[in-house]
């Protein structure tokens, strides 16, 4: 029986250390494996250089790194099965909920934005972060995993992206452009070169990148370009303001209103009108030469706003309660505030609805103010 | 005749499972030789399957590890969690269930030792 000295089991841990084992479990495994071999059939006065190289070689095929290799491979890998059943299960629940919450949503029945708010959710977050994770372990060069990774979050941010426009919550747009961006600019050109070069995929990556530069530019056609947009917010901004002068001039030719539920009526409205137009353009107000100060309402939900201030929703429930006291108190031939369908009803309308609807409020008090003095 | 590496690769997890099963607590090496000699050198547990495989049965908590010096260097001993005790059986039973599989499949008459 050979007797190793501390000197000899340095050399052998500096050994395996050099030859490309680092997890310190596994050098440690390994010294006490080969000790134990050189003690148990190395002779007392053996050649230890030798027959330690003769040991440690019968260890690998080809160097002694690919035990450390194999071990890693099978620590990754433990959950390779688990997260494949995970992937298929994910894709098929998200497009079942899509599938029904598009069903919902076209017979406009309740229950469609849960349906496809958690299968878009479960797509971005659950299925296409799975797909990548799994595809990467099957490419082979830096750049294949490049690809693959770019194509995972350029995937992810237009499923997010769609989620927040229909929902209708900041930040969509950005997100249409990142993602549209990095599909565009950054995915498609890494994924054509790298696959045209390859012979056995060269016609399949030159049609994915024809589908990939249709399916965009057909997703490109239905998003309204930033002049369109902004064409749009000045009609906007025209409207109401042409509201506003309409309603500022039947007040001027009325009489002055007396009750106080109509005065109260009268400026919760103009209350919260200048609180929208103010979380919209930064102003109090929409005036003349609006598109020159850059007062433009835009496509916002009033809800968004409405939540953010406390004073607000305050404001708007002591409207409500005194257009059910004025209804209460009208006079034959006038006609009553119809709640029904109006912001104060359906809170997820847009501001310029919204707008639209505390001025319609405001014009029937004016008009059922004006109807006992023409009906005398 | 020695069994290849491809044919005990597959059953190398529950091989050695039975081993700290049947000893309680054991360093790689002492696996290696146990094997052998319990199959007279038909299976000999190669360094480059068995280490790996011992990392993965101590990652998925089937075995736990305590470690001792002996002189410079320090030795690995393995022992069979209580995790792995309960999946033992069922691996075992597993395999038993694939080698009569295997028997029909391969139409393979019993044949002694």
């Amino acid at each position: 029986m050979y007797c190793l000295n501390d000197k000899q089991i340095d050399f052998i841990l500096g050994d395996i250390s050099a030859r490309g084992i680092g997890m310190v479990s596994l050098q440690q495994n390994l010294l006490d494996h080969i000790c134990c071999i050189i003690e148990q059939d190395l002779d007392e006065d053996g050649d230890f250089e030798h027959f330690y190289q003769q040991t440690v070689s019968r260890f690998y095929k080809s160097e002694l790194r690919e035990i450390e290799v194999e071990a890693i491979n099978l620590l990754t890998h433990k959950n390779y099965y688990a997260m494949k059943k995970v992937m298929l299960g994910s894709g098929a629940v998200s497009s079942f909920l899509l599938t029904v919450g598009l069903i919902l949503k076209f017979g406009h029945w309740p229950g469609a934005a849960v349906c496809l708010v958690l299968g878009i959710f479960i797509l971005s977050f659950v299925f296409l972060p799975l797909v990548f994770t799994l595809k990467i372990k099957e490419q082979k060069s830096n750049r294949e995993k490049a690809v693959v990774a770019i194509g995972a979050l350029a995937a992810s941010l237009i499923c997010l992206w769609i989620l927040f426009k229909i929902m209708h919550w900041p930040f969509a747009n950005v997100m249409s452009l990142i993602a549209i961006g990095i599909m565009i600019f950054v995915f498609l050109p890494v994924y054509l070169f790298t696959g045209i070069r390859n012979p056995e995929t060269k016609t399949n990556t030159i049609v994915s990148s024809i589908l990939i530069i249709a399916g965009c530019g057909l997703v490109l056609t239905l998003v309204r370009s930033p002049a369109g947009t902004r064409e749009q917010y000045a009609m906007n901004s025209g409207n109401f303001f042409r509201n506003e002068m309409i309603l500022k001039s039947e007040r001027n030719q009325g009489s002055p209103l007396q009750n106080a539920t109509e005065k109260n009526i009268f400026s919760l409205c103009e209350s919260i009108k200048r609180f929208l137009v103010f979380k919209e353009t930064g102003s109090n107000e929409i005036s003349a030469d609006f598109e020159s100060k850059g007062q433009l309402l835009g496509d916002s939900s009033a809800a968004m706003h409405f939540s953010s201030s406390t004073e607000m929703e305050k404001e708007i429930a002591e409207l409500c309660d005194n257009i059910e006291v004025y209804n209460k108190g009208i006079k034959s031939g006038q006609q009553p505030i119809s709640l029904a369908r109006t912001i104060l009803k359906a809170p997820e309308k847009k501001v310029t609805d919204a707008l639209n609807d505390f001025v319609q409020i405001q014009m029937i008090v004016l008009q059922n103010q004006q109807k006992p003095i023409a009906s005398r | 005749m020695i069994y290849s590496s491809e044919l005990i690769k597959g059953t190398l997890k529950t091989i050695v499972l039975k081993q700290l099963e049947n000893n309680k607590r054991m360093y790689g090496y002492e696996i290696t030789q146990r094997v052998k000699v319990l199959t007279s050198d038909r299976i000999q547990i190669t360094e480059g399957a068995l280490y790996p495989t011992l990392h993965a049965l101590e990652a998925e908590g089937l075995v736990t590890t305590e470690t001792e010096y002996i002189g410079k260097r320090i030795r690995k001993y393995y022992t069979l969690s209580p995790d792995g005790k309960t999946r033992i059986d069922e691996k075992i039973s597993e395999l038993a269930d694939f080698m009569n599989t295997m028997k029909f499949l391969l139409d393979i008459k019993p044949q002694p030792l």
